[in-house]
This record gives C-alpha cells, sequence and structure tokens, in this order.
C-alpha cells in the first residue's frame, strides 16, 4: 500500500484575483512529488453536505527538510469551492494525491507551446516551471499563451514569469494584452511552429481546446488536460466519463481521474 | 468476526459494494484487500457495455446520482485481465452481474462459475441507469424470480440476488427470489432520483435520471433491510449509505448478515477498514463474541 489520505493544514488561501484563491497547504513530507498535469483531491473532513471531494489540479509544489506545501489555485465556482474559499489559515483538510498522469514531455521537441484559458493556467503554470528547470535551458523555447475573458481573470502572471520568459496575455475585451481569443493568437504565429519540431499543451474551457483541435487539425502532437465532475479520483466509480478513441479508433469512454486527466488531442471525441 | 452468508465465508462482514470499488486494483493502494470480508466487482455483462454519455455523475445534499450505466469490460476480459490480480488476495471475490436477457444471465453466470477464484455471484436486478434489463427483472416478482432460477441452473456458487428500492413492495421482490433458490439477497441498490441545473434549466445527468446512494438513503435502506427481514429467511446483505461502523451496525441489529459499503469509499478509500475496526471494537467492548449475536436483534 503506498497511498494515503494526508491531513494537510491550509498555511495560506488568498484571493488574488476576483473569485481566484490560492491556496497553500503544508502536507507531510511523504506525500510524493507530483508531476505536471496530476491533481489532488480535497476535502473537509467529516463534511456531508457538499458531499464530494473537489479535484484540483497541482498548481505548485514545494518541499523542505520537514514537510511539503502544495499549491492549489482555483475559481469559486460553486458550493463546494465557495466553502474551500472561507477556509483560514491553520484549517485543516484532507488532500488525497498526487492523482492521475501527467504530461507526456519530448525532450527533442524544440518548441514548447503553452496554451491556458482561465483557470486553466494552474497545470500549465506547474509544467512551465518543470520546462523551465529541467527541459527548455534555451529561453526561446517556450510560449505561454494566456487567455482570459477580462483584466481580472488573468490570474498567476507574476508566478508564471519566474519560469517563461515569452508570455502571450490576450483578453476578450482587450483589457490586458491582445484583445483576442488565446486560440485566435496563437493561431495567428502558426508558422512559427514547425509540427515536428512543436509540442503543445494545452488547458482551458472545452470551447477553447476544441478550437485548439479545428485549429492544429491533428498536425501537431498536443495534450489537453480535461475536466470533469468526478467522486472517487481513482477510477473506481466510472463518474468522470470522457468520449475518446480507444486503441482501434473506437470509441470509448476514459476516466479524466485514472485514465487522464491529461489526453492526446487528436483523441478526443466531441460529443 | 467471520461470517457465513449462504456459504460464502468471509472472515468479516464487511464487503465492498458493486460499481463503487473497480476490480479492486483502483484501491489497492489504499487498501490492503486481504482485510476485506468480500470484495464485489463492478457488474460484468456478457459483452463489454460502453455505458452513458457523461455527464454521469452529481453530487446531492449527503449523497450523489450516479447514471455511469454499467460500462464494464466484459465477462471474458474480466476472468483474463482481471481475475489473476484479484485471486493473488485472501479476500471473497464476489462477482456482480447483469445480462439484458434471462438467457445472458445465464451465460454470464456460466462463464464466472467455471473460473477459478469467484467465490458467489451477486446477481443485478436493480440497475436503474440502463435502458434494457436491469431494473426491469427487479420490479417484477416473476422476473425477478425467472432470472434468479436461470442463475442458480448454471452454478453452485452461493447466487445473491441485488435488489432494487424502485418498488412499491421490496419484500415481495425479496420472497419470490428466495422461492425461485436465492441463496441470499442484498438491498438496497440505489434510488432513482434527478437534478436540475436552474441557469441552462437541463438535468445535471446526461441520462436525466440517475441513482442517488450515499448518506442520504440510508434510512430508507435500514427499513427495506428490515422489512425483508421480516419475510425471508435466507441472509440478507444490507447495503445503502454506510459510512461508519456505528451506521453497519444498525443494518446488522436491523437483520443484515453482512453489509457492503458503497458511495463512503469515494470521499474515504480507507472506509472499509475503519468500518471493520469499529465493528471488531464494538464487539469487543460489549462482549458479543459471535456477529450472529447481533443480527436481526431489533426490539420494538
Amino acid at each position: 500500500m503506498a497511498k494515503d489520505i494526508y491531513i494537510g493544514e491550509v498555511s495560506a488561501n488568498e484571493e488574488i484575483q476576483i473569485d481566484c484563491f490560492l491556496m497553500k497547504v503544508k502536507l507531510p513530507g511523504n506525500f510524493a512529488e507530483p508531476l505536471p498535469g496530476q491533481f489532488a483531491m480535497i476535502r473537509i473532513a467529516g463534511l456531508h453536505d457538499p458531499f464530494l471531494s473537489r479535484p484540483i489540479s497541482i498548481y505548485s509544489f514545494s518541499r523542505s527538510k520537514s514537510h511539503c506545501t502544495l499549491g492549489l489555485l482555483y475559481r469559486v465556482v460553486g458550493k463546494g469551492t465557495q466553502i474551500l474559499a472561507g477556509l483560514i489559515k491553520g484549517s485543516q483538510v484532507e488532500i488525497s494525491g498526487p492523482l492521475g498522469g501527467s504530461y507526456a514531455i519530448d525532450e527533442n521537441k524544440k518548441n514548447m507551446v503553452l496554451i491556458a484559458g482561465g483557470i486553466g493556467v494552474a497545470p500549465l503554470s506547474l509544467l512551465a516551471q518543470y520546462l523551465c528547470q529541467t527541459v527548455c535551458h534555451d529561453a526561446e523555447s517556450m510560449t505561454f499563451y494566456l487567455g482570459a475573458q477580462t483584466a481580472d481573470a488573468v490570474v498567476g502572471l507574476d508566478h508564471l514569469r519566474q519560469y517563461c520568459y515569452k508570455i502571450i496575455i490576450c483578453t476578450d475585451d482587450g483589457t490586458l494584452g491582445e484583445k483576442s481569443l488565446v486560440t485566435a493568437a496563437f493561431q495567428k504565429d502558426i508558422k512559427k511552429y514547425k509540427p515536428a519540431e512543436t509540442a503543445i499543451y494545452a488547458c482551458g474551457p472545452k470551447p477553447m481546446i476544441r478550437s485548439l483541435s479545428t485549429i492544429l487539425d491533428g498536425k501537431y502532437f498536443c495534450q489537453v488536460s480535461l475536466e470533469e465532475r468526478m467522486a472517487c479520483g481513482v477510477g473506481a466509480c466510472v463518474g468522470c466519463a470522457v468520449a475518446v478513441k480507444d486503441e482501434q479508433g473506437r470509441k470509448a469512454y476514459k476516466r479524466v481521474c485514472a485514465d487522464g486527466p491529461v489526453f492526446d488531442l487528436q483523441k478526443v471525441i466531441w460529443e | 468476526m467471520r461470517v457465513n452468508i449462504a456459504g460464502l465465508k468471509m472472515k468479516n462482514p464487511v464487503m465492498t459494494a458493486s460499481g463503487t470499488f473497480g476490480y479492486g486494483e483502483e484501491y489497492a493502494d489504499y487498501v490492503d484487500l486481504n482485510w476485506l470480508g468480500g470484495l464485489v466487482v463492478k457488474g460484468l455483462s456478457l459483452k463489454p457495455r460502453l455505458g452513458n454519455p457523461p455527464p454521469r455523475i452529481m453530487e446531492t445534499s449527503s449523497g450523489m446520482l450516479n447514471a455511469v450505466g454499467l460500462q464494464n469490460i466484459g465477462v471474458d476480459a474480466f476472468i483474463k485481465e482481471k481475475l489473476p490480480f484479484l485471486s493473488q488476495y485472501h479476500v471473497a471475490v464476489i462477482a456482480n452481474i447483469y445480462g439484458e436477457s434471462y438467457s445472458e444471465y445465464a451465460q454470464v453466470a456460466r462463464k464466472l462459475s467455471r473460473a477459478q477464484g469467484v467465490h458467489a455471484l451477486e446477481v443485478n436486478i436493480s440497475c436503474p441507469n440502463v435502458k434494457k434489463g436491469g431494473l426491469s427483472f427487479g420490479s417484477d416478482p416473476k422476473a425477478a424470480a425467472e432470472v434468479t432460477r436461470r442463475v442458480k441452473a448454471e452454478t453452485n456458487l452461493p447466487v445473491i440476488v441485488k435488489l432494487t428500492p424502485n418498488v412499491t413492495d421490496i419484500a415481495a421482490i425479496a420472497q419470490a427470489v428466495e422461492e425461485a433458490g436465492a441463496d441470499a439477497v442484498s438491498l438496497i441498490n440505489t434510488l432513482t432520483g434527478m437534478s436540475i441545473d436552474l441557469k441552462t434549466g437541463t438535468p445535471h445527468l446526461k441520462n436525466i435520471t440517475g441513482g442517488l446512494s450515499g448518506p442520504a438513503i440510508k434510512p430508507v435502506a435500514l427499513r427495506m433491510v428490515w422489512q425483508v427481514a421480516q419475510k425471508v429467511t435466507i441472509p440478507i446483505i444490507g447495503i445503502g449509505g454506510i459510512m461508519t461502523a456505528e451506521d453497519a451496525l444498525e443494518f446488522m441489529v436491523a437483520g443484515a448478515g453482512a453489509v457492503q459499503i458503497g458511495t463512503a469509499n469515494f470521499i474515504n478509500p480507507c472506509a472499509t477498514i475503519e468500518i471493520i475496526d469499529g465493528i471488531w471494537h464494538y464487539l469487543h467492548d460489549h462482549k458479543i463474541k459471535s456477529i450472529k449475536d447481533i443480527v436481526g436483534t431489533l426490539r420494538t
């Protein structure tokens, strides 16, 4: 038995943008090192309404001699995240993780393109950190397209700047960066990225991922983080199903928690 | 702590409920499967099933709705790919089976009976999320009895029939399957429910309706176990919203010889182990020698 439910202590829980919080959770030292793309399940012990744990992408992670600190970036969208947002420093939470798979990284690709919409910046920030520290020795090789509806919805920019030199910001209303959809901004630059030399990673709302799928037209290596409502987080309940093509190209429902949350964009079926 | 449910010998009365514990391997990193009384695997059909389109689940107050639609790898793949893993453990493996016709139930039962490492069959006549079979067999006493007879004819393994609460009189179905030769009954499966997104005016589940589980349904389940216990002599396995050892013990007092833990696994992967531990402490503290001494002891 390798996995456990960890009791974590909230060491910070700040509203860094409107309705967007960054929670830092202090965990025991034996919490496993998360890979970019993985998530954690969080719940308040004993609480039955909301009943289920919340799956949240791992945004940052650090380790000291005695403990680890997990960073979870989340937007308040419902009852569960509302309650999380109300937790004060010192509160206890139950954490399981790191769960799910991670982005596949091909070190031979010359260009690493990361495309985030809204809160989708969370798993890609950890990826940017990972790429910066282990893969992309050339500052020019990583480009981050960061989109949001408006300037107030752009999150995690300062954090991201530590790891990424080229950040292209887009807002729907033009209040920050380009007035453009993030996918359109990427499309404008697409000729810079030769398919054979480029790896693309994306996370954001479904319409954004779908639009990216049309733009790439199956020509690029692209992995996306998907989201679904989840109950168990370990693959048992089969609740977080997403339609993808299986090895034979037939439609299958895969579990976002255990088979994902990272999927090859080419395999995702849009229903 | 040992129990014997109609020939199914288990080291304790705590089992995992079908569909909440995968094929065992999903939770093997959290729980030493050797500690479990029984492990009921995800419902198996003759052919693999795709399941329902998402969204499949929705949280409710103290529970959840699901409409997974019996997605599974099919009985042949289970025997080949999953059973060898489970056979490494000293745990009673119970295969939950589902069919769209009497003949399919019989064929799945036959295949599993020939496989090594299955200790009992649980016949699912109560899934509310599939169009054919499932609930329609479970809500008619004659059909429920016929499924039971067909499965019994194919196997020497103990046959447990899992009952639906979505009927007027669950005790009548329980009696019908008992007469047809069921060795035990397990109850309850989920209660049919729904949930609506007011922002869009659409159901939260693509399937529109789903099965409600979790602590929200415990009082209903307990009542049904008690009612069935008045009417049948075969053992009863209690299921429905059990989160703690106290919940499990309530079911036993109501008449259940064993219990299944379902939705609790989702929010606490170690729920089964904590419940086993809690029952042991209860028996020890109250100087009760055997589980049998509390089953059906409700004083009214």
